[in-house]
C-alpha cells in the first residue's frame, strides 16, 4: 500500500479527487502558524510525499475544527487527512516537529490511562511544566481555583475500561510506540 | 425516551458551571437524564493521532455503555466529545471491516447504538418553545440584554456528521436565548474556531484567534457572548485579559452557556447556575438589565 492509500484506508475518504481549490487553506483558522497549507498536504498525499508530510508541523498544528472538511467541494475530507497523517507519524516514529504539542498528547493519553477519563487541571499544568512556562498561567490559575474550577485530582481507581480497552488495541495493533 | 447524560471530562472540570446550570434547567423543564455509569473521556485529538482504532472505540465504549443500561438517547453538552461520538458512529456504519474491528476490541454488540445528540438538538423543539415562553419570570425580564451566538466549531460542523443545523450559519441557539426573551444580534463571527486545546500549548495562538471573536463581538454591540460549548467557554472567559492586551481595549464581556441565559430567564436560583465561577461575572450586568426594564415599566415606557 503506498502512502495515499494508507491514509485513505484510514480517513476513508478519497485524496486523490482534491482539485487545489485552495477552499480548505483559505478557511483554516490555524493556516497562519503551519508550514504547509492543507492543499499543499493533500497535494503531497497524492504525490506520495510520506516524509514531507510526515515531518510538517501541519499535522500537529491542526485543531480538529473541520472547517475544511466542511467546505470541501470534493470531499476529500482533509481534516481526516491530517488525523490520519498524524497517526501514521507516530507509528513510524516522526517527532512532532512542534515540542508542545507533543508534551500535551502525550500527557493526555497518560492520564486517560491512569483514570480513564481526564483530569483537566492535571494536564494543563503537567503540559505547561513541560515546556518550562508554568509561571505564565499561574495567575490565572488561581483565579481558577479559588472559583472552584479547579478541583483536586481524582484517586487513580477508576478507569479500567479504558486500561483494558487500550491493552487490546495495543495488541490488536501490534504495539503503539508511547 | 431513556435520556442518558455524558458530562465528558471539561464539565467535571473547568466548566463545571456548564455541567451544573445544564443539569438545573433540564430538570426544570422536566427532562430526566442518568449519568452513563463509569464513563470514559471521549479521546478527543490525542486517541485517533494515536491510533485511530483507539480513538473509534474510546467513544463507542461510552455508547456500548449507555446501551447496556437501556438509554435510548446520549445527551452530550460538550460538542467536542459529540463530535467524537457522531464520528465514529457513522464510521462504523460505513466502514462493515471497521465495525469488526471496534466490536472485537469492545468485546460488544454495535448494532442499534443509541444517537447522541447536543443539548441545544434536544432543546430546539416546538414544545420546549412553549415551556419556556410560558415560565419566564417578569422579574428576569432580559429583553434589554444583547447577545451574540457563538457556535464553535462542532455544534453543526461538519454537515455530514453532525447532522444539526446549518454549518455555516446555524440558527438554533439564536432560536433559544429569544425564546428567553433575549435580542439576539446578527455578527459574522459564529462559527469561527477558538484554539480548543491549544490554550494549553500555545495559549498565545488562543489569544490570536480569540480577538477577532471579540472585536467581531464588540463591533456588533453585544453585551453578552452565548456559547454551548465548554473549550469555547474557557478560551473567551479565562483568557479575556490577555486578548484585551492584545486588542488594546478593555473588555468586560460576559461569556454565557446558553443553559445559564434560559435558567435564569424562567426564574432558576442563582446559586443553580454558576454565575460566580465566571473569571468576568456575568450577574451585575443581568441585574442591571433587569432593573432597567423594571424601571422602565414602573414609569410606563415601553
Amino acid at each position: 500500500m503506498d502512502f495515499r492509500q494508507q491514509i485513505e484506508a484510514i480517513s476513508g475518504h478519497n485524496s486523490n479527487v482534491c482539485f487545489q481549490c485552495n477552499k480548505c487553506s483559505s478557511g483554516c483558522p490555524m493556516a497562519s502558524k503551519m508550514d504547509l497549507k492543507p492543499a499543499q498536504i493533500m497535494h503531497s498525499i497524492r504525490l506520495g510525499r510520506a516524509a514531507e508530510v510526515l515531518g510538517s508541523d501541519a499535522i500537529w498544528m491542526c485543531v480538529g475544527c473541520e472547517t475544511c472538511t466542511a467546505r470541501c467541494p470534493q470531499d476529500a475530507h482533509p481534516a481526516g487527512a491530517l488525523s490520519a497523517a498524524r497517526s501514521l507519524a507516530v507509528r513510524q516514529g516522526f517527532r512532532p516537529s512542534v515540542k508542545e504539542v507533543n508534551i500535551y498528547y502525550k500527557g493526555f493519553i497518560a492520564n486517560m490511562r491512569l483514570n480513564g477519563k481526564i483530569h483537566d487541571a492535571s494536564v494543563a499544568g503537567m503540559s505547561r511544566l513541560r515546556s518550562g512556562k508554568f509561571l505564565q498561567d499561574l495567575p490565572l490559575a488561581w483565579k481558577l481555583l479559588v472559583r472552584g474550577r479547579i478541583k483536586p485530582p481524582p484517586l487513580p481507581f477508576g478507569g479500567h475500561g479504558f486500561r483494558k480497552l487500550y491493552k487490546k488495541v495495543m495488541v490488536k495493533e501490534e504495539g503503539i510506540p508511547l | 425516551m431513556n435520556y442518558g447524560y455524558y458530562p465528558g471530562c471539561s464539565l467535571e472540570g473547568i466548566s463545571t458551571e456548564y455541567d451544573i446550570s445544564m443539569r438545573s434547567l433540564l430538570a426544570a423543564l422536566d427532562i430526566a437524564v442518568h449519568e452513563i455509569p463509569d464513563w470514559i473521556c471521549c479521546g478527543t485529538l490525542a486517541a485517533p493521532s494515536l491510533s485511530p482504532l483507539l480513538g473509534l472505540a474510546t467513544p463507542l465504549w461510552n455508547v456500548l455503555q449507555a446501551k447496556d443500561h437501556g438509554i435510548n438517547e446520549v445527551i452530550a453538552p460538550c460538542s467536542e466529545c459529540l463530535y467524537h461520538f457522531k464520528r465514529a458512529a457513522q464510521k462504523i456504519s460505513d466502514d462493515p471491516k471497521v465495525k469488526m474491528d471496534v466490536a472485537e476490541v469492545l468485546g460488544g454488540q454495535l448494532d442499534e447504538l443509541p444517537r447522541s445528540i447536543h443539548p441545544l438538538e434536544l432543546l430546539y423543539q416546538p414544545q420546549y418553545e412553549t415551556m419556556i415562553k410560558n415560565r419566564l419570570v417578569p422579574e428576569r425580564d432580559l429583553a434589554d440584554l444583547k447577545a451574540v451566538t457563538y457556535y464553535g466549531c462542532h455544534i453543526s460542523r461538519p454537515a455530514a456528521v453532525m447532522e444539526f443545523d446549518e454549518p455555516e450559519n446555524p440558527v438554533s441557539m439564536d432560536h433559544l436565548v429569544s425564546w428567553a426573551g433575549v435580542e439576539v444580534l446578527e455578527w459574522k463571527s459564529k462559527v469561527d474556531c477558538c484554539g480548543a486545546h491549544f490554550s494549553l500549548i500555545r495559549p498565545d495562538y488562543i489569544v490570536d484567534l480569540c480577538q477577532k471573536i471579540f472585536a467581531a463581538a464588540v463591533e456588533t454591540g453585544a453585551d453578552v457572548i452565548v456559547v454551548a460549548c465548554p473549550m469555547c467557554h474557557a478560551n473567551l472567559d479565562t483568557r479575556q485579559e490577555q486578548i484585551a492586551k492584545q486588542l488594546g481595549v478593555p473588555l468586560d464581556i460576559p461569556v454565557l452557556y446558553f443553559s445559564q441565559v434560559i435558567g435564569y430567564a424562567i426564574g432558576l436560583e442563582v446559586k443553580q447556575l454558576g454565575f460566580e465561577k465566571h473569571i468576568v461575572d456575568p450577574l451585575p450586568l443581568m441585574l442591571e438589565k433587569c432593573h432597567s426594564r423594571k424601571q422602565a415599566a414602573l414609569m410606563g415606557v415601553e
